[in-house]
């Protein structure tokens, strides 16, 4: 269904050359007893050198489990890899063996994940778990392994660092606690940093400084970031790119300035409608569809206001190219055949009344 | 910064340690004092006996009884008795046992060793084989295998001791044939009656062993393996073992430290509580069954003997070691958690 949706080929293959990480079609399924959860439903992007990506989109939509298939993080089973690619550097990582992975786990591909509470390990000194993971990505020995586990908890702003080396995770707050994951995450001098809401668990304070720490340390490792939020707020901060996803698809993608300037997909529109203080996404009424039984036609149909008998067919509608070569719409409406001019309310002023 | 001066550590240790013993030092008066008022409660089998002859042959039952009272010590204030129960308690003089007719402590003293020689290995294996299968299930969860523990766990918890031990004992004593029926306690004992090593490690005594470890363990091996996979499931699934995947720690090594290590504190605390009190209670129906006289046969007699003294005898040891047991829990806590042991370094 989205062969003919990628963005121009041509195109595609003059940036070819700075593509870092490459996701075609990947599907992720998750077994359980009540049945199989399509987490992720044939999603594709690409993260370029040097650029942050932010995927955007409620929990459930499938964002989290995007980005921890590119190094097969989730367990498995329940979870498996269903279909697609993850092209890293040249490699698909989706054909490699576990023990190759751990080649770019932590190494070239680093995460940081959302909660840093439960982050560390709770009987082991950050000095020790930080030291892991120097051991794990560098040949320092001795004392140099030391050295560089201070150099890296200095790095990433932890005050005197050599007397916290003995600290437990629980004498630290959730700021230092999600700095020291920073730290870890770049032991292995990665080229690839994937922040799954990293400051979502933390106060409003923080929060600024962990983006801007996470900003800082992209430009001064010449790193490309994906980062995972709900939080357009943050998204407008730090994106280069944006993918909005839902209910495990791509509803739409762009420039992050075009994208909040003129957001083609009411879903993007229900969502910005949604950002001033207003506490995220509660504001779009309606849920997610069943994630066991996805159903017919576009995901975002029972809760959209443009919704036609057109929507609810077939598949999810494809990824229709919009204006610029990195704008594309997942929505009938903006099929060759089909009228943008059907959107216009939508695409303004949905949700204006429950924001 | 957040580092703790070393003498701030050392207090907060020993001031958990020093708590917790008195902890256990209450406890165990709590206990005392309640066996006590009890005891009090309690019509003493002996007494109704002489005030029932007293009468049958034409005496009065008030007199006789204040007579034996003041025969055995048991007059003077309430606060009087009460102290002398503690005090005879502490130095270890448990009282008379009239069903066996030599002191309590004594009757303990040959049971104990009955009770242990197939609670030991029962333990032993339970605790093994629990944690071993049950850390096996929750690492391959919904595997064929951890479905197959499942199973037997569930059977192992649903299936009574006491239908289980007569189920073996007719199946393979009576129909194969290959164990005793009757324990017999001359096989582990010299001419003179004593234990001998020799004895307990003979071959006939071994074998009359197996079938109570075996229902004993499957008893107590099942809520092992399940608390064990719970336990080990719950870091399984934590983020700090996604934290460690992602770093590129290796398989092995995230189920030995990041996993094994931090499920090892509350494995601790199963182990040495609860489990003995698996073992204890499952023994009484056990040692009932296959007619082995440890420590569950003897307080079964003397409950039906009505001998007082004994029961509560039989009942101080198991508690005894249950408060010990909890000590030891909370110290091995101190020792393995962090978040309550201060001051180790990296
Ligand atoms: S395809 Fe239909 S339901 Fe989906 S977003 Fe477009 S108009 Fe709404």
């Amino acid at each position: 269904m989205s062969t003919q949706t990628t963005p121009d080929a041509t195109d595609a293959a003059s940036r070819n050359d700075d593509v870092l990480l490459s996701v075609e079609d990947l599907v992720v399924q998750f077994d359980t007893d009540g049945g199989t959860v399509h987490a992720v439903d044939g999603v594709s992007f690409d993260v370029r050198e040097g650029e942050t990506l932010c995927i955007v989109g409620e929990s459930g939509s499938g964002k989290t489990i995007s980005c921890e298939a590119i190094t097969r993080l989730f367990r498995s089973p329940p979870g498996f890899i269903r279909g697609g690619s993850v092209e890293f550097d040249g490699t698909d990582l989706t054909s490699c063996s576990d023990d190759r992975l751990k080649e770019y786990r932590g190494n070239r591909i680093a995460h940081v994940f959302q909660n840093p509470q439960g982050a560390l390990n709770p009987v082991y000194t950050i000095g020790n778990q930080v030291r892991e993971a120097v051991e794990l990505h560098t040949d320092l020995e001795g004392s140099a392994i030391r050295d560089r586990v201070v150099d890296l908890l200095g790095e990433v702003g932890i005050p005197e660092p050599v007397t916290h080396l003995g600290d437990y995770p629980h004498e630290l707050s959730g700021g230092m606690k999600q700095r020291v994951v920073i730290a870890m995450a770049l032991a292995g001098e990665p080229d690839l940093l994937i922040a799954d809401e990293p400051t979502t668990a933390l106060d409003v304070t923080i929060q600024k400084q962990i983006l801007d720490l996470l900003n800082d340390v992209q430009e001064r490792h010449d790193m490309s970031v994906i980062f995972v939020t709900h939080d357009l707020g943050v998204v407008a901060q730090i994106a280069d790119r944006v993918l909005v996803m839902y209910a495990g698809k791509v509803m739409e993608r762009d420039d992050v300035f075009d994208l909040f300037e003129s957001p083609e997909h009411p879903y993007t529109a229900a969502l910005l409608d949604c950002l001033p203080g207003s506490g995220g996404l509660e504001g779009i009424p309606g849920d997610l569809p069943d994630p066991f039984n996805p159903p017919a036609g576009c995901r975002f149909a029972e809760r959209c206001p443009a919704v036609t008998e057109e929507c609810i067919e077939g598949d999810q509608p494809p990824e229709y190219p919009v204006g610029s070569d990195d704008h594309t719409v997942s929505c009938v409406h903006h099929a060759p055949d089909g009228d943008p001019g059907e959107l216009d309310g939508v695409t303004g002023a949905i949700g204006g009344d429950e924001s | 910064m957040q580092q703790p001066q070393w003498w701030w550590c050392a207090v907060k240790k020993w001031g958990y340690l020093v708590s917790r013993l008195l902890w256990a030092g209450v406890a165990t008066w709590v206990i005392l004092t309640i066996t006590f008022v009890l005891m009090e409660f309690t019509p003493n089998a002996q007494y109704a006996q002489l005030q029932f002859s007293a009468a049958q042959s034409g005496g009065d039952p008030e007199q006789a009884l204040e007579t034996a009272k003041r025969l055995r010590g048991d007059t003077g204030t309430l606060w009087a008795q009460y102290t002398e129960f503690l005090s005879n308690i502490v130095s270890g003089n448990w009282g008379w046992s009239t069903y066996r007719s030599q002191p309590v402590t004594e009757a303990l003293a040959t049971a104990i060793p009955w009770s242990m020689m197939y609670g030991v290995p029962s333990l032993i294996i339970s605790t093994v084989l629990g944690m071993t299968i049950g850390l096996y299930s929750a690492l391959n969860q919904y595997s064929r295998e951890d479905y197959a523990a499942t199973l037997f766990a569930f059977m192992g918890i649903s299936i009574p001791n006491f239908w289980f031990a007569i189920i073996l004992l007719v199946f393979f004593g009576t129909v194969l044939n290959w164990v005793p029926i009757l324990f017999d306690t001359g096989v582990a004992q010299n001419a003179a009656g004593n234990l001998t090593l020799g004895g307990v490690f003979s071959l006939a005594n071994l074998r009359q062993l197996i079938l109570p470890v075996v229902v004993l363990t499957t008893g107590s091996i099942a809520s092992l393996m399940r608390y064990s996979r719970a336990e080990a499931l719950e870091y399984v699934e934590a983020d700090f073992v996604k934290t460690a995947r992602a770093k590129g720690v290796s398989d092995r090594m995230i189920v030995l430290k990041h996993i094994l290590r931090p499920a090892s504190i509350p494995l601790a605390t199963l182990l040495v509580g609860d489990l003995l009190g698996i073992i204890f209670v499952g023994s009484y129906l056990v040692e009932v069954v296959f007619g082995i006289p440890g420590l569950g046969t003897l307080s079964y007699n003397a409950i039906i003997n009505q001998d007082t003294a004994l029961v509560f005898g039989t009942i101080f040891v198991p508690t005894f070691i249950a408060i010990v047991g909890n000590l030891a829990q909370d110290l091995s806590y101190a020792y393995l958690d962090p978040r309550i042991s201060f001051g180790d370094d990296e």
